[in-house]
């Protein structure tokens, strides 16, 4: 390739690699050449450099003051030797305690500390993926999906979230890597979740993860990412691009719950392209992070396609989570559906940020949007900013929002029967919650509330 | 960028002609040089500025207006003797362009102030001093700094202690020429009074484009409750932009509605802070758009202290290519405890082409507060139409019935018939129901 020409790289395909820091043209090029792109992604990744610089950050939402590109690994080039990338004692320590109490995710404590490969999981893993490739589904990290399915990824890689929608979404074009690659084929329904536990790869996907799924006709599937994914580099910067299209008539969904540690900016965009008669289900859980902008969005391109959007988000001391949904309604007969849950504790800051549009010709829309805020302590904050432009006639558009407090009285009653306050509070939140815990698959839904509990622990006295 | 609000009409000059012209005293010469100041260091609002995003800002520019002038004649138009005679205000004040040219009180109550401002500042100027300018200054946004700079004449109303005065007072204002036009209401309640006041904007169409600016300065102290109802229905060669504002004692109330139907583009901005415990703020809206009407209507609930209460209902129908925009938030400081603050906004769409854009805010610091909002959109419901019909109502009849009672909601709550009469007579006479033009 002829990019590769300009640099005299010494370092074998291998070799541990660390690009310099900041966001840089060459940075950009270094990852290309490492990668071993074609050509149109080089040229892509530059492109959207470019915007990115002419863009800028946004000015609004919660305060990035304290990013600083410059301080910014963004490539770091895993070893390809799994196991020796980190050790467990390189792992921050609340990163590492939230591992151990959590207890479900074992196997991801063992694969940190570098024991090895040959867990429980794996071998379920494997043995899955011999199913799904039966019937055609590819479902590799993004990649190993340029490499081999260079056709399908061309079609549809940056054409539901181009570099030009906002200033992350063009810095992850510019420095992605990793993320997962999903095609189901026609007609086809998996049965169980496709589930990506990033931290499990040996490829680890670095922080600019780029995911592209693609429903095709008649499809049915659920993917799931992996249910705590705490950062444990050094890095404090997240942002992370999902893209999927749901053809028509298929059904998607997309579930996550994410926990970074408490030192990250986690600003991803992730956004579906729903065809006629698809639908497309977004679950969405924020419980990490130093700052959070995220809001999945659905666009309604299809007649009768059909969105929904259930999110969470729980900001502790320092944390702000701005969370929210966008739902774009184009195609007539679409409908769509919003419930939002925020838990606001300590100086935590939530806030709902969000945006259904009924386009012209969009007959018949129906939207709903339903957003519930607790709030925990005096110094706890939460805000709601939900825009609804229409228009066409015949929307049917409704937004409900409420913000309450923690209740004393439910809290005395259950003391009352023996439970201590924060254990009161803990099985408070997550009745608050429960909607959401759900419509979660078991195993998550009881990490959800081991991970509740843990941002409750010590929440009295 | 352009500088939508640029005129070389707002100078210095004009300030000091002002100032020279009513003899001024010193601190209002020097607050109207202040706000000039304020005025022309404000950004200009752009169509990307937040507060300002949904607002066709093109349809408030003021380049090449110049100041309004006297009016032509100094008599009441026939449109304005009719609505006065058809009003539940007993004492009423009539603003042509920047002059009085009726006022007519019948107070019995002792003690209460009625008068025009260019009055007050000569014979009430303490009360003056005190509160012009106290909630709505040149610091709030580029068009309050333009008429805090330049105001020339408004109303003023106070009452004092523990007086309730019972029947509605009301300023009309009304123009017959273009330019920029200003007014300004200070109503100033003492403790534990009470009033009715009604502030309507009417004309007759008049050749030349007008750009109303109007401020409304509301201070209620302990206990005082006050009943405001704004009522805007200009000819449509006319921009109006309203900046209503209360500051609430503890225990005051507010009872506000705000109407929209004339002119061509209108923003209202209303807005309460409850600095006293206690305090209850309900603030009511109502608009009908049409013929490409432009309506922007902003609530803000300001809970800075804890216990108060707050509700905003703003209701509106769209019709034709016609936009209306709702954006209100709700601000709750960390010690406002026990707030109890609502907001809801609820829209009507007639047309194909018409718009809404609705966005109720919640900005929430404190735990222990009760705090809602919502809003719909929809078009006419079918099955009630469908009702209607199948009692033998032709089609246009039922949707005439269903809109007029949708917005009926909000008149209801406003104790005073005449208002509520007048307002349904607009909105069936806009809705087209055959015979109520002829009675406008």
């Amino acid at each position: 390739m002829q990019h590769t020409k300009q640099y005299e790289f010494k370092l074998e395909e291998n070799y541990f690699f660390k690009s310099d820091r900041g966001l840089t043209k060459r940075v950009v090029e270094q990852i290309s050449y490492f990668k071993g792109e074609p050509e149109w992604m080089l040229k892509f990744r530059l492109k959207a450099l470019e915007i990115a610089e002419k863009k800028g950050r946004p000015k609004w939402g919660p305060d990035l003051s304290g990013l600083n590109f410059d301080d910014i690994f963004f490539y770091v080039r895993p070893n390809e030797k799994q196991g020796t990338a980190g050790s467990w004692d390189d792992i921050p320590e609340d990163v590492r305690k939230t591992y151990q109490r959590l207890g479900v995710p074992e196997a991801e404590q063992r694969a940190l500390a570098g024991v090895g490969a040959q867990y429980e999981s794996e071998m379920v893993y494997h043995k899955l993926k011999a199913e799904w490739e039966k019937l055609g589904v590819l479902f590799l990290d993004t990649d190993t999906g340029l490499k081999e399915h260079p056709e399908i990824f061309k079609e549809y890689f940056a054409s539901v979230i181009p570099p030009e929608d906002n200033y992350f979404a063009a810095v992850n074009s510019a420095v992605w890597s990793g993320g997962s690659f999903v095609y189901v084929p026609e007609g086809v329904h998996v049965e169980v979740p496709l589930q990506a536990y990033f931290l499990l790869n040996a490829e680890n996907v670095g922080q600019f993860e780029r995911t592209l799924i693609i429903g095709a006709p008649g499809s049915k599937f659920h993917y799931i990412e992996g249910c705590t994914a705490p950062a444990y580099t050094s890095n404090s910067f997240h942002s992370g691009v999902i893209e999927i299209v749901c053809q028509e008539n298929s059904h998607v969904r997309y579930s996550t719950i994410q926990n970074w540690s408490h030192n990250v900016y986690n600003l991803v965009t992730q956004r579906a392209m729903v065809h006629a008669g698809a639908s497309m289900g977004w679950l969405d859980g924020n419980l990490g992070s130093k700052t959070t902008m995220k809001y999945p969005s659905t666009y309604l391109v299809g007649e009768g396609a059909h969105g929904e959007i259930l999110s969470i988000a729980f900001a502790t001391d320092g944390q702000h989570q701005d969370a929210g949904a966008k739902v774009i309604h184009v195609a007539p007969n679409t409908t769509s559906s919003v419930v939002s849950k925020s838990i606001s504790k300590g100086t935590g800051r939530s806030s709902y940020r969000g945006l259904v549009q009924i386009h012209e010709g969009a007959t018949n829309a129906r939207s709903n949007v339903e957003c519930d805020a607790l709030l925990l302590d005096e110094n706890a904050r939460t805000d709601t900013f939900p825009y609804i432009e229409i228009s066409e006639k015949t929307a049917h558009v409704g937004h409900e929002a409420t913000v309450s407090k923690l209740d004393d009285e439910q809290i005395f009653y259950l003391m009352t029967r023996g439970l201590k306050e924060d254990e009161a509070m803990a099985l408070i939140v997550r009745g608050f919650l429960d909607p959401v815990a759900k419509e979660l698959p078991l195993e998550y839904a009881v990490e959800l509330n081991r991970l509740i509990e843990l941002e409750m622990e010590g929440s009295v006295g | 960028m352009a500088t939508l609000l640029d005129n070389p009409a707002v100078d210095a000059a004009a300030v000091e002609a002002i100032v020279e012209a009513y003899a001024e005293p010193a601190w209002l010469a020097d607050e109207r040089r202040a706000a000039l100041r304020s005025y022309a260091a404000a950004p200009f609002p752009t169509e990307k500025t937040e507060e300002w995003r949904y607002t066709q800002l093109k349809r408030f520019r003021l380049d090449g207006l110049a100041l309004a002038k006297a009016p032509k004649d100094e008599s009441v138009p026939e449109r304005i003797r009719m609505r006065i005679a058809d009003s539940d205000a007993e004492g009423v004040m009539v603003h042509k362009g920047n002059r009085v040219v009726l006022r007519q009180a019948n107070i019995k109550e002792a003690g209460v102030v009625f008068t025009d401002l260019r009055t007050a500042v000569r014979e009430h100027e303490e009360l003056l001093r005190r509160h012009l300018y106290s909630v709505v200054n040149a610091t709030q946004t580029k068009y309050t700094a333009l008429n805090s700079a330049l105001w020339e004449n408004g109303t003023f109303v106070y009452v004092p202690k523990d007086v309730e005065v019972e029947l509605p007072l009301g300023a009309f204002t009304t123009a017959d020429a273009g330019g920029i036009g200003l007014g300004r209401t200070l109503i100033v309640l003492d403790v534990n009074s009470r009033l009715t006041f009604i502030d309507e904007y009417t004309s007759e169409p008049f050749e030349e484009r007008l750009f109303f600016d109007a401020a409304t300065e509301i201070v209620l102290q302990e206990g005082a409750k006050l009943r405001y109802v704004s009522l805007q229905n200009w000819s449509r060669n006319v921009a109006h932009m309203n900046k209503l504002r209360a500051h609430l004692g503890k225990d005051a109330r507010l009872e506000s509605v705000t109407v929209s139907l004339g002119a061509d583009a209108a923003r209202a901005e209303v807005e309460s802070r409850l600095e006293g415990p206690g305090s209850e703020s309900e603030m009511l809206g109502l608009y009908f758009a049409d013929e490409g009407q432009h309506f922007n209507q902003f609530t803000l609930q300001h809970h800075a202290t804890e216990r108060g209460f707050s509700d905003v209902l703003f209701k509106g129908a769209v019709r034709d290519a016609s936009q209306a925009v709702y954006s209100g938030l709700i601000v709750v400081d960390p010690h406002a405890q026990k707030t109890d603050a609502y907001q809801t906004n609820r829209n009507l769409l007639l047309d194909e082409e018409a718009e809404v854009v609705s966005i109720p805010q919640l900005e929430i610091a404190a735990n222990d507060v009760k705090c809602s909002h919502g809003s719909t959109t929809g078009p006419v419901p079918e099955d009630q139409r469908f009702y209607l019909m199948s009692r033998g109502l032709r089609p246009e009849v039922a949707e005439h019935v269903l809109v007029t009672g949708f917005l009926y909601e909000v008149m209801s709550r406003v104790t005073l018939p005449k208002v509520a009469e007048y307002v349904e007579r607009v909105v069936q006479a806009k809705l087209g129901v055959p015979g109520v033009k002829e009675k406008l």
